[in-house]
């Protein structure tokens, strides 16, 4: 970002978390505002945008004279934008959002199948039930956001055709997938329960390059090792093909060690006849690596290691494997075999499957990796989530790293089972999102934490930490142009708080542009919030109509309900219609008349305007023809205005004088008696007005009102006599 | 890490001698003014991509003086903000197209007194728009407007002091500044009511009140006072009453020399008619002055800036305890 | 949870399965896709679509306008050329005249352009502009260009309409109307070379000769026993066959023509009376419409009096097919808004619409 230099530490050290747990914290992460002004900062100017976005203006002091510099610039301040939270260092923005548009389809079927649920659970039948699917729905929403959360998983053990590739550098993963993915294990996946080891196993096959970024890993030797693998000649003399294929070993990538093993010299055809032991020594092993049993149901195609879905099995074949290996130690073959370099790093790897702390230790590179070591080779039957928290605690020991990688907070706290830090570091390291969408695995994991998070706390001002954390994420949302729409989603899965939010949300959006307005009040219509919407509505209305727009203004009052405003301009539109009474432009208003409808209540006074429009319609038919029947109909409609209690005072003398044709009618009087006194009462009533203050003078000739009663008194004559 | 090194943004450059600014309900207009009496107002051209700078759309002098504070009107009124000058004078401008005439900004009324200044005006929208505005003598007065389409037709609604108990007139007063914050509750069966604090050398003036309408007796009434004994008479820099989306008390941050208290109100009056208050919170951060505060829009995030030029955050942690969160310090 | 998840997961998940026999291919852009259309053909083995963007993520170039060639196996667009817009784009129109391909768009600043392809690989060639102020002075609502050839007409909601002409490398325009604000227009399309409809509030309908100038020359408004006043238009179709009438869609889902030779008579195809008493009426959508076109694959019974088959898309994510008395045929229910379509005249199965989610889709209908 152009402009703004944050260091990189400060930014790593000091994320912004909302809603930790710690009251006292030590340091208070402090950013740099950048500005860019020469002169000093003499005053701020807060103001928070929608969601998370704070607006600050910062103004530099008066430039005193004598210093020309700042004065020069003519800059005398900036306003900058600053976003809390959301991002991730590892991922674009707009891969960000399409993780958040693809949560939303999951996120909702989810709530929709819990309310499904608790309706059923309340049957008492249902309730066990209800625990043993539950789980079932949670993996499946997890597996929906896993696979948002990038493409198809690239390991590191994945052989191609190249016979040189050993590790084949795909698609990075990320820690955000990563730590879902470990969340899952633990939470959500019941089935696999039984194991767990075997999974964490994957795990880190498939995420170990991760950690490459605070240490060395034996994914990073892997690669290292790769690169050189052109310039060495004789690659069994190389200490580093030991080493890396022991690591690889250690942590159980089997496929990896056996392509590694296949490159000795030993198999080149040339060499075959006189390194036949050696050779021989080297295919043992890498068939006894081939053959490693596993505990777990099965491997993806094509992995190396055989299977065992039961544990009674599994026990039998893996004492008949480590039998295998024991033998093969105490081979006397060894001491036949000439090649130091071959014997000894064999000899290693035996070791390392044996189960040698020691070796093990030398393998790995840091605690995780001997952690998982330790599964395979140690403690293939470990059980218990404490077992494991205690096993995790010797391989810390065992391995100091100096620097804490983002996912070893979030492991600790999962095999330390404790929901708080999990919540903690999920929030910490991966923001909002995350915190909002785990929720879910982690409820799913154990009653305790689902009583944890869906407890409702007086200071949290009566809302449990899930709804916390939807309002957070909420936020986020609400922060951005393009995914403010779905924040809606995660505010009405709040029960409290949410549509409280979401009010002001809306009443943040602005009326400007009618695509964004329609989207509003779309929102508004589906949550049932009508008086916001009317007050959106209102304030599009008045908008349009202040800015020129009358017919819009109109529509939008009238859409709000808004009678107050809408007789305020019925009074207006009078005036301007009342200046143009006589003239051509009166057709540019017959655009808002038609929008006004002939019979809206709402419109006020305007309704006049409608039977106005009719008058001056059959007047100006009237013009082009001599029809008496057609004279009969203005004379009717001017009637009828005249008698509407809604038609405006000074209008009267406007339309009187208008219609001086249809009383001076040459054919037959069109009024009759009757009608034609309550024509004279207004105008008598019309002179008495005059005389009051704030009377409104007609455009009118000065001879208009003598004229009118000259015609209507010839009119009464006439009339008098046909009666 | 959370994309803190992405957040900061430039949106625009200001001119020089710029004193204050303000964002309209959206954000997506700012007015800014001046020293020299210059109001200007800038436009985001599509509401929802502040990826493209602001646009000027209006700039003229409008004061002959130093404008000290600029506010928006409610967007039920239309576009239109009030302009406070350091005299003490409120200017009401409005953006209007009259007549087919290209759309314009337009003086639509001006409130000035030959003895008392205008400290801070605050508007907000019920039934009727209403302003109040607080004055250099320590009264209060509450403007109403007749017409919901014309900004130029105001009636004074009640005039007080922001005292509890109407005791004889104290020796002249002088109020330096005045902090008042509307309860931002926009619902319309809710009475009116707002929170005001001074900075005088009157200290029955000083402490911040909540005042609400009383409709039965058409009059404002003091329905709580946010002040310890302790801390009597302590001078208010600024008040700011925080959304509530759902809590069952409302919440209120003031700042005095002392730092910076939330307060936690309670919504059921006692027989007296007061309502329930606790502090909840004092806390230390800027040292001095606070300039500004401002909640966001779920009430859980304060933001303030005040006299170390810093940019503070302040949140209530999972157990209910406020502290600050993170600071912003500008850099050049 | 609300009816709307619910409602439109059921959807999704249906479409789920639907997706995948229908041939239906949901490509994201990473950037917001204000509007979408087909490029006239060029070849019969070249096809582009246009897209207009708006990139949240760049601090310059956030507005523009793409062209992409459409690649098959797998399904993919790919950005041959683009051009940089001042302001957002608020209406995007195609056509072909004088052996070019002519891109007119109009923006939120009020300013027009017209790109020209090149006519052999779909390249930007060049580009001339009506600046902002000269047209509208506001957002220009909507453009629509004349079939085949240089006419283009613009409104918008301050009330004026304008005619633009294209020559090679000139423009010529003239205001053909201005209801000083008085009246608000939100859509046009051209009936013939002289005549265009425009929609604007009120579900009201103008109809504009060229030769009789100062005002429109038949109006059709809304009344209350239909239920049509409470909402806006925003797309206008008229198909050739079939001047006289004209087919529109806005507020409420409502889609419905008018027919000149009956002025006050609509005929409702859906939304707005649907449902209250009116139970021949099918309601897909209950939201904004944002486009209408006649499906022009759809074979339909030719009697002149009959609506042909329609295309909608709406807010709450409908693509579909409707018929005055027929079950409507959706095509895609997505989670959210699909903003604009366009159905290829070459392949009218062929239909490419863009959805809300920073994505475009490209459906294959069978």
């Amino acid at each position: 970002m152009p402009g703004v230099a944050v260091a990189s530490d400060t930014v790593t050290n000091g994320a912004l978390v909302p809603f930790s747990d710690d009251g006292t914290r030590d340091s208070l992460p402090i950013y740099p505002l950048n500005h860019g002004l020469a002169a000093p900062i003499s005053r701020l100017a807060i103001s928070w945008s929608r969601g998370n976005s704070l607006r600050v203006s910062l103004f530099s002091a008066e430039p005193s004279s004598g210093s020309p510099g700042a004065a020069q610039s003519g800059v005398g301040g900036k306003v900058v934008e600053v976003k809390l939270g959301g991002g991730d260092p590892e991922i674009t923005d707009a891969h960000l959002r399409r993780i958040a548009y693809g949560s939303v389809p999951p996120f909702a079927l989810l709530q929709s199948r819990r309310s499904e649920l608790s309706v059923l659970s309340k049957a008492p039948s249902m309730a066990t039930t209800y625990h043993i699917d539950w789980w079932e729905h949670v993996l499946e929403y997890s597996k929906e956001i896993t696979s948002l959360l990038g493409g198809p998983k690239s390991p590191p053990n994945a052989i191609i055709e190249d016979p040189g590739e050993i590790v084949k550098t795909g698609e990075d993963p990320t820690c955000l997938k990563a730590a879902w993915e470990l969340m899952e294990i633990f939470y959500a996946d019941k089935q696999s329960q039984a194991w767990l080891p075997e999974r964490l196993v994957d795990w880190l096959a498939d995420y170990d390059s991760l950690f490459s970024s605070t240490q060395e890993t034996i994914h990073s030797k892997l690669v290292d090792f790769q690169k050189e693998l052109v310039n060495i000649q004789v690659i069994e003399d190389d200490a580093r093909y030991w080493e890396v294929m022991s690591s690889a070993l250690s942590v159980g990538w089997l496929d990896i060690v056996v392509k590694m093993l296949r490159l000795h010299g030993s198999y080149q055809l040339d060499q075959l006849s006189n390194r036949e032991l050696e050779n021989g020594l080297v295919e043992a092993l890498a068939v006894l690596i081939s053959k490693m049993p596993r505990n777990r149901p099965e491997s993806p195609a094509g992995k190396l290691g055989e299977c065992f879905k039961s544990k009674p099995d599994f026990t039998k074949a893996w004492e008949r494997w480590r039998s295998q290996i024991t033998k093969l130690d105490c081979s006397p073959f060894w001491i036949q075999c000439d090649n130091h370099q071959t014997r000894e790093g064999l000899k290693n790897m035996l070791q390392i499957m044996l189960g040698k702390t020691e070796n093990l230790c030398m393998a790995t590179c840091f605690w995780l990796e001997l952690y998982v070591s330790h599964f395979l080779y140690i403690r293939p039957f470990t059980m218990g989530i404490e077992s494991m928290y205690n096993l995790a605690q010797k391989c810390i020991q065992l391995k100091p790293s100096s620097r804490t990688h983002r996912l070893t907070g979030l492991m600790i706290g999962i095999i330390g089972e404790n929901t708080e830090v999990v919540l903690a570091e999920c929030s910490r390291e991966f923001g909002p999102w995350m915190v909002a969408h785990a929720t879910e695995l982690l409820t799913a994991g154990s009653e305790q934490a689902e009583i944890l998070l869906h407890d409702e706390r007086f200071n949290l001002g009566g809302i449990s930490i899930v709804e916390l954390h939807r309002l957070a994420y909420a936020q986020v949302l609400s922060s951005h142009a393009l995914t403010w729409q779905i924040a809606p989603i995660y505010l009405t899965s709040c029960m409290k708080q949410g549509m409280g939010l979401l009010e002001n949300l809306l009443y943040r959006q602005s009326v400007q542009h009618n695509d964004m307005l329609l989207k509003n009040i779309e929102i508004c219509r589906l949550y049932e919030l009508d008086h916001i919407s009317s007050n959106i509505m209102k304030v599009a209305g008045v908008y349009h109509w202040k800015h020129g727009r009358k017919g819009a203004g109109v529509f939008w009052l009238q859409q709000a309900q808004d009678a107050t405003r809408l007789n305020r301009i019925a009074q207006q539109l009078f005036d301007s219609v009342g200046k143009s009474i006589s003239d051509e432009s009166f057709k540019q208003w017959e655009g808002v008349i038609e929008l006004l409808g002939s019979e809206s209540k709402l419109a006020g006074g305007l309704e006049f305007l409608h039977k106005y429009r009719d008058f001056k319609k059959s007047l100006q038919q009237l013009s082009s023809g001599k029809s008496t029947d057609a004279a009969r109909q203005a004379t009717g409609s001017l009637i009828l205005l005249m008698k509407n209690p809604s038609t405006p005072q000074r209008f009267w003398l406007p339309l009187l004088f208008d219609s001086l044709k249809l009383l001076n009618w040459h054919d037959c009087p069109l009024l009759n008696v009757s009608e034609t006194n309550l024509l004279l009462n207004k105008l008598q009533e019309l002179s008495l007005a005059r005389l009051r203050p704030h009377f409104i003078k007609p455009n009118l000739p000065p001879e208009a009102i003598s004229s009118i009663r000259l015609a209507l008194a010839t009119n009464l004559g006439r009339a008098i006599l046909d009666e | 890490m959370q994309g803190v090194g992405e957040m900061a943004k430039e949106l625009l450059s200001l001119d020089n001698g710029t004193t204050c600014s303000s964002w309209n309900y959206s954000s997506s207009r700012l007015a800014t003014a001046s020293s020299d009496g210059t109001l200007s107002i800038f436009n985001f051209l599509h509401p929802s991509s502040s990826s493209s700078s602001p646009r000027s759309t209006f700039k003229s002098k409008v004061h002959d003086g130093n404008i000290a504070k600029v506010v928006w009107v409610p967007p039920e009124y239309g576009d239109a903000v009030a302009c406070v000058t350091a005299d003490g004078i409120v200017s009401l401008w409005e953006e209007v197209a009259e007549d087919s005439q290209p759309l314009q900004w337009k003086a639509c009324k001006t409130f000035r007194s030959s003895s008392t200044k205008v400290l801070d005006v605050q508007f907000a929208s019920f039934n009727t728009l209403k302003m109040v505005a607080a004055y250099s003598d320590g009264n209060v007065r509450v403007y109403e407007l007749l017409d919901p389409l014309e900004l130029k037709n105001w009636q004074l609604q009640a005039e007080f002091q922001n005292v509890v108990e109407s005791v004889s007139a104290f020796g002249k007063a002088l109020c330096l500044s005045a902090s008042i914050s509307w309860n931002p509750q926009k619902g319309v069966s809710q009475e009116s009511s707002f929170i005001i604090g001074f900075n005088s050398n009157t200290s029955e003036l000083n402490s911040s009140k909540v005042w609400e309408f009383d409709q039965a007796h058409q009059r404002w009434l003091p329905v709580a006072e946010l002040e310890l004994p302790e801390d009597k008479g302590d001078q208010v820099y600024a008040v700011a009453w925080a959304p509530n989306i759902g809590r069952p008390y409302e919440t209120i941050a003031v700042a005095t020399h002392k730092g910076l208290a939330i307060w936690n109100l309670g919504l059921n009056p006692d027989r007296n008619g007061r309502l329930p208050v606790e502090r909840v919170a004092l806390l230390s951060g800027h040292e001095g002055m606070v300039w500004q505060m401002e909640w966001d829009m779920s009430g859980m995030t304060l933001a303030t800036t005040g006299h170390d030029g810093m940019v503070r955050l302040w949140q209530s942690n999972l157990n209910g305890v406020w502290h600050q969160q993170a600071a912003f310090e500008p850099t050049s | 949870m609300q009816t709307w998840a619910k409602k439109n997961l059921l959807k999704t998940l249906t479409m789920a399965v639907l997706s995948e026999r229908q041939g239906i291919h949901r490509l994201p852009q990473h950037k917001y896709v204000d509007a979408v259309r087909w490029l006239p053909p060029l070849s019969a083995f070249d096809r582009f679509a246009v897209l207009a963007l708006f990139d949240s993520d760049s601090d310059s170039d956030s507005y523009s306008i793409e062209i992409h060639s459409l690649q098959q196996n797998p399904l993919s667009l790919h950005p041959l050329s683009s051009w940089t817009s001042p302001s957002r784009i608020s209406s995007l129109k195609t056509s072909q005249f004088l052996q070019k391909t002519i891109i007119a768009a109009s923006t939120f600043s009020g300013s027009l352009h017209f790109l020209f392809s090149n006519s052999s690989d779909a390249s930007l060639e060049s580009e001339v502009s009506v600046p902002e102020g000269a047209l509208h002075s506001v957002p220009v609502s909507c453009v629509d260009l004349m079939d085949g050839g240089g006419e283009c007409v613009t409104v918008g909601e301050d009330g004026k309409v304008n005619l633009v002409s294209v020559g090679n490398s000139t423009l010529n325009y003239r205001r053909l109307f201005d209801s000083s604000g008085l009246v608000s227009y939100t859509a046009a399309k051209w009936a013939s070379p002289v005549e265009f409809a425009t929609g604007g509030y009120g579900f009201g309908l103008q109809w504009w000769d060229q030769r009789k100038p100062g005002g429109p020359v038949s109006q059709f408004k809304g009344n209350r026993d239909q239920k049509l006043t409470s909402g806006i238009v925003h797309s206008i179709d008229i198909h050739p066959s079939r001047k006289h009438t004209c087919l529109a869609g806005g507020s409420l889902g409502t889609v419905f023509a008018w027919d000149l030779r009956w002025q006050q008579q609509p005929i409702i195809l859906s939304g707005a009376g649907a449902g209250a008493g009116n139970t021949a009426v099918q309601s897909i959508s209950e939201s904004e419409v944002w486009e209408v076109q006649y499906d022009r694959c759809m074979k339909s019974n030719t009697s002149s009096t009959r609506i042909l088959p329609a295309m909608i898309c709406s807010e709450d994510g409908i693509l579909a097919v409707i018929e005055k008395g027929e079950e409507p045929i959706e095509l895609l229910a997505e989670p959210c808004a699909i903003n604009s379509f366009d159905i290829d005249r070459n392949n009218p199965l062929d239909v490419i619409c863009s959805l809300e989610w920073e994505a475009v889709a490209i459906l294959t209908r069978q």
